[in-house]
């Protein structure tokens, strides 16, 4: 078994790729209509053979997908993290690009973390390891 | 403040508490990320942190789930991906990143990467005259 797909719940799947390929940097890597919504998935710019991020719109079509999605965003929970090399340097990348943190850049342990809000009701966690 | 925010701070009143052990392992980490090509031993690794080899052992795999030589060979792994997408030979790639002998390295790459190392580079290679070929596809477009 090899890990080739991972799902990200979002909202809306164009806002979803305008803000992870415009503000994060993904790729798109398909992009399939299907009916109204689309197989869409993005990959890392720096590992494109890597796992795709499956931008799935669950929570638009299964209340208890949205319901859960919900209750980690108010919780504060990230669904998903991301590795890069400098959480700092990304943190002050993304903040001029207007994305908004629920947690700065903080030091814990052997990582440091910051943690942004998607806009498509996710948090997610940037991750550096020290 | 969320859940989450409170248990980052119980995690690190409590997992996190000891500087003076968090220091000596993120200090011997990036150690082993700047000499990796090197050939590093438990012992010197352990006089680098200035700990004795038992207690560095633990505290590695206490803090990073694995042993420092284990983390080494991860390094170096990643490192060799690096160097035979750049285009460089088995035996150079071997050499930079700190191993002896080609088959040796060919052998754990394979065991790691499910790949020997020239077919890695084979298939990396293919991929990026995929990708050229495309991009010049849509310029023409």
């Amino acid at each position: 078994m090899k890990v080739k797909i991972i799902s990200i719940p979002v909202r809306n799947q164009e806002t979803a790729l305008n803000f992870y390929t415009g503000k994060l940097g993904f790729v798109k890597k398909t992009d399939v209509p299907l009916g109204e919504d689309r197989w869409l998935t993005v990959v890392s710019k720096e590992e494109q053979d890597g796992p795709e991020l499956l931008l799935e719109p669950a929570p638009n079509h299964f209340e208890p997908a949205r319901v859960y999605q919900e209750a980690l965003f108010n919780a504060g929970i990230p669904y998903t993290q991301f590795n890069v090399e400098d959480v700092q340097q990304e943190y002050e990348r993304l903040l001029s690009l207007g994305v908004a943190f629920s947690i700065q850049p903080t030091e814990m342990g052997t990582v440091k973390i910051a943690i942004f809000d998607d806009t498509c009701g996710n948090h997610i966690q940037i991750v550096e390891m020290r | 403040m969320t859940f989450y925010e409170s248990e980052i701070k119980r995690i690190r009143s409590t997992i996190y508490a000891n500087q003076g052990q968090l220091n000596a392992v993120i200090g011997i980490r990036s150690y082993i990320n700047h000499h990796y090509d090197r050939e590093l031993s438990l012992d010197l690794l352990a006089h680098t942190g200035f700990i004795s080899k038992y207690h560095l052992l633990r505290l590695f795999k206490k803090y990073y789930g694995q042993t420092p030589m284990q983390y080494l060979t991860d390094k170096r792994i990643e490192r060799s991906k690096t160097f035979l997408k750049l285009g460089m030979t088995i035996s150079e790639t071997c050499f930079a990143i700190g191993f002896e002998s080609p088959a040796s390295f060919s052998t754990l790459f394979k065991s790691r990467t499910g790949k020997t190392p020239t077919a890695f580079q084979k298939e990396q290679f293919s991929q990026s005259q995929i990708s050229t070929g495309s991009e010049t596809l849509q310029h023409h477009i």
